[in-house]
């Protein structure tokens, strides 16, 4: 194989070096001069492109972040959770795993729903932070909040129970971080009118699975739900 | 006062404030280059993190010595120490001021004023390519090697370039006193420019700056320890307190080098058009000459880094052929235009 | 001992070198491992290794759902997830025959051209550093940053952006969204001038870069390159024009060529190419605008993706080149076979025949010019 032969062709103040060097200090030098003035402001964050992260938080986090996971209640102070399983299914970690617990006489004001996780547990070694357990609730009663600090001691702590999840919900209230309900925006687009008997199959299949909100959120479970009963 | 006794405190005197600037030298580059590409750089120890580099010296000091297994144990504990000593003694015909008078007498600002004067230091210079290449050789790694050969190969190249721009600079001084050369940059010439070596020699200049970096192994001459390419050439087995004195001796060498193009070019202690010496006592002369000369050797020191930053690095053959090709011819050339002028002249 | 350097085909190991270049080494892009067969700093021979980041990423594949294979694509090229993404949906797309609305489409186009700029300037700024010019790298990864700081708000997640789901998208652009982006624009115009003041006329640079690893137009084609390396060899070959997926037929862009395919036009190709991705960007969002804010951004998918029995193989333009999804479905909602094809693999292919007879410090920068990426060479 014959390497093609490149032929040089420069510039004369290519070809004497200086020029562009000279050229390059000035921008360098702009650099320099620019960030000399503002490592004398006040303040943790001096340099405009930089943070001093564990002084300076004054970094705006997205309302959005998938960082460490939470468990919400409602307004009522109940936990939503209905330990229906979503999460555990579709996450492609299987880093989730829930005890079903069925809610007792009296305990109406702590559990919002007739079943309730008796034990949720969230591996953080596993988990890869891609959101999808908090597409698949229906509920809208797990989610990934602002928190990004994620480093532990031991493996346990690293294991989030539900009394850790349930905290960080309070920890995230407190600050104000709360996530905003997620928008479900992604809307199916108008069914053509042919296709109203897959809508009918896709009702029925929704009440077989279990109810859920609009939009693609309620696809998920359902597809889950499907393939569980396939794979038995 | 003994002359000796004199001797003895100007050497110390001045290798201590050369090893204070290099320390901090290791701060300024690092400073420097964090804020040349927007960032804040080592901004934790102390004010500003100027203790940063106490803290890499107590590091590098309380680690671990390993000598790897298959060195050769002699060379390679050799190679730091041939690279660091030299370092250490070329700044001794360095000026670093004009004179004090104290008690009556006449102390003039240097260690030694030897009439050989860079040919010393050239010499001594050449002296540093044994402690890379021994370091390299005795370290048994190919990456070491690969250094050791790339620098010496350099080291050697560019001291001819090196050497011509001198010549030169002897033409126009006749002397080979770094004091000499310096007290004869006083005044201007043409009526309106200093008389500095850089307004006589401005192509040598170009010429003794470019060798010079080369000589310190600096970008975009750093091919010996090009951590993209070698991981970081001759010193790539080397650890503890011998990698300090390898860091260490590089920016003592930065030291000496900017305190020779000050000296030769940038008319030393001297300001230009103005004579600070008639105005002042003769022990503020000295302190402020040597003021002078050293913020002038800082502004160099800082282009080391500047430059560092802005340029990438040249591939081994292009060096050589920037050296022998560009630098080698046009010092031929330079030394020629300036025995045509002063011929002339005279 | 007075071997000829030039005459490589007297292989005589005796007189020769054989240098480790990786798997640890300052400059390999992930985990490389180059064995170079050195005469003094020429290479004779270079024999490309990889495999030290095989994760099974494919077999990994057929254990998951369709839905849940998302997320393994974002680790992938990790520099820029989206297109891996993309890529990944439209196949499952193209088996099932669903048809993404257009909005979704548009913003599929709006964050692949982000990713792509953030992957060139990542390149280029590697490039840089390999050959000692670490100051561009800087300028250049601060306006990722800001890339990455859209990413987040659009779905929460910066470097594995697990974006879009089969069928759509996962999210509206944020409402912020046009203000983020009329600042960012500036900043990487801003960043990439630099860059190109510091570099691009630069003798040393040059002289580094121009007639490096050159490769014929011809070789490069055998050898399948695809993407920027094979447009600087100057084919002028790109999915986004030949293959419009995602509405890319729709936008008024360049597709810059070079001429030599050495490291200076690839490093050319790259500059301009992100310069058009901004032009992309722009007309996608004007289009983007002019959509209804209700419009929907989620085809009709089954609940469960099950695609019919069959196979499928989808490809899109990259930043890195053709990055291609080969899909096997049996029905049921596991997928049978996940194949991928990596841009960087068949470029990294090359490397013995780009690297001969170049210096050992050409080696690096031919590596960092192709831009191998080992997640996405090992999978």
């Amino acid at each position: 194989m014959a390497k093609p032969v490149v032929k040089k062709e420069y510039t004369l103040s290519e070809r004497i070096y200086l020029w562009e060097i000279l050229k390059g200090m000035k921008l360098t030098w702009g650099h320099f001069w620019f960030n000399f003035k503002a490592c004398w402001r006040p303040g943790p964050h001096t340099i405009p492109t930089c943070w001093q992260y564990p002084e300076d938080r004054t970094r705006e986090i997205s309302p959005v972040f998938r960082g460490e996971h939470m468990l919400q209640k409602d307004d009522k102070g109940r936990e939503t959770c209905i330990a229906c399983g979503m999460c555990a299914k579709i996450c492609p970690a299987k880093c989730i795993t829930i005890k079903k617990g069925k809610r007792k006489e009296g305990e109406e004001d702590k559990y919002a729903a007739k079943t309730y996780p008796a034990a949720f547990e969230v591996d953080l070694l596993r988990c890869i932070f891609c959101g999808f357990c908090e597409d698949a609730c229906p509920k809208n009663a797990i989610v990934l909040g602002q928190n990004f600090e994620l480093a532990r001691y031991t493996k346990e702590e690293c294991i989030l129970d539900k009394r850790k999840l349930l905290m960080n919900y309070r920890k995230a209230k407190e600050e104000g971080k709360l996530k905003p309900p997620r928008k479900r925006v992604p809307v199916v687009p108008a069914p053509p009118k042919p296709e109203k008997d897959e809508k009918a199959d896709e009702g029925a299949e929704a009440k077989k699975g279990k109810p859920a909100v609009a939009g693609k959120a309620k696809k998920k479970p359902a597809e889950k739900a499907e393939s569980n009963e396939k794979e038995e | 006062m003994d002359d000796w006794l004199i001797a003895i405190i100007k050497v110390v005197c001045i290798w201590v404030w050369v090893l204070l600037i290099a320390v901090v030298m290791t701060w300024v580059e690092r400073r420097g280059a964090a804020l040349i590409q927007d960032r804040p750089g080592p901004n934790r120890a102390g004010p500003w993190g100027l203790f940063q580099p106490l803290a890499d010296g107590i590091k590098l000091f309380t680690k671990e010595e390993i000598i790897p297994t298959k060195a050769q144990k002699l060379l390679y504990i050799m190679g730091p120490l041939l690279f660091s000593v030299p370092a250490f003694s070329a700044y001794a015909v360095v000026p670093f001021g004009d004179k004090i008078i104290l008690g009556g007498k006449e102390i003039i600002l240097q260690v030694s004023d030897v009439n050989i004067g860079f040919l010393f230091i050239l010499a001594i210079g050449s002296m540093a390519v044994y402690g890379v290449i021994l370091g390299g050789w005795g370290s048994n790694n190919k990456y070491s090697i690969l250094g050791g050969l790339r620098s010496t190969a350099q080291m050697v190249s560019y001291e001819v370039p090196l050497g011509l721009a001198l010549l030169a600079i002897v033409f126009v001084y006749g002397t080979f006193s770094l004091r000499d050369i310096s007290l004869a940059q006083q005044g201007t010439f043409l009526g309106f420019l200093p008389n500095w070596g850089i307004f006589k020699q401005p192509l040598g200049f170009i010429l003794f700056i470019v060798a010079a970096y080369a000589e310190a192994n600096r970008v975009p001459f750093d091919l010996p320890e090009a951590e993209s390419e070698i991981v970081s050439g001759y010193h790539t087995e080397y650890g503890s307190m011998r990698l300090g004195l390898y860091l260490f001796g590089e920016y003592v060498n930065l030291v000496t080098i900017s305190g020779v193009i000050v000296a030769l070019y940038f008319g030393s202690w001297h300001m230009p058009y103005i004579d600070l010496g008639a105005y002042l006592g003769p022990i503020s002369w000295g302190i402020v000459s040597f003021c002078i000369f050293f913020l002038k050797v800082s502004f160099f020191l800082w282009m080391f880094v500047w430059v560092r930053w802005t340029l990438p690095r040249f591939r081994y053959d292009q060096v050589m052929g920037l050296g022998w090709r560009g630098l080698i011819p046009l010092g031929l050339f330079n030394i020629f235009i300036t025995a045509l002028f002063i011929q002339l002249t005279v | 001992m007075n071997q000829n350097p030039t005459s490589q085909t007297s292989y005589e190991p005796g007189n020769y070198v054989t240098i480790n270049i990786g798997p640890s080494h300052p400059s390999m892009h992930g985990t490389l491992r180059i064995a170079a067969v050195t005469d003094g700093e020429t290479i004779v021979k270079a024999d490309p290794e990889i495999g030290y980041l095989h994760r099974g990423v494919e077999k990994l594949g057929e254990n998951l759902t369709y839905h849940q294979f998302i997320p393994i694509t974002d680790r992938l090229n990790y520099c820029s997830a989206i297109p891996n993404n993309v890529s990944y949906e439209m196949a499952v797309e193209k088996l099932m025959g669903i048809e993404v609305p257009e909005k979704a489409q548009l913003i599929r186009v709006i964050m692949m051209e982000l990713a792509r700029i953030a992957d060139h300037q990542v390149c280029i700024g590697i490039l840089g550093v390999d050959l000692g010019a670490f100051t561009p790298f800087f300028y250049l990864i601060i306006q990722r940053e800001e890339i990455y700081e859209i990413f987040e708000w659009f779905n929460g997640a910066r470097l594995t952006n697990t974006f879009g789901r089969i069928g759509g998208v996962d999210a509206d652009l944020p409402d912020d969204f046009e203000q983020r982006w009329e600042e960012l624009k500036p900043g990487v115009r801003k960043a990439n001038d630099e860059t190109e003041k510091l570099l691009t006329h630069n003798r040393i640079w040059m002289d580094r870069t121009i007639g490096i690893s050159a490769f014929s137009a011809e070789d490069a084609l055998n050898w399948g390159f695809t993407g920027p390396c094979l447009r600087a060899c100057g084919v002028k070959r790109d999915l986004r024009i030949d293959e419009p997926c995602c509405m890319y037929d729709k936008f008024k862009f360049e597709v810059p060529v070079g001429k030599n395919g050495d490291v200076f036009d690839r490093y050319i190709v790259r500059m301009i190419e992100m310069e058009e991705s901004l032009k992309i960007i722009d007309q996608a969002y004007k289009l983007y605008k002019e959509m209804p804010p209700d419009a929907p951004l989620m085809a009709r998918v089954p609940k469960v993706i099950k695609p019919p029995a069959g196979e499928v193989y989808s490809a899109l333009e990259s930043p890195n080149g053709e990055l291609g999804f080969f899909v096997k479905s049996d029905g049921s909602a596991n997928p049978y076979r996940i194949r991928i094809r990596p841009p960087c693999y068949m470029m990294f292919q090359a490397l013995p025949e780009l690297a001969e007879g170049e210096m050992v410090a050409d080696l690096i920068a031919c590596i960092s010019s192709l831009n191998i990426i080992a997640g996405e060479l090992d999978r």
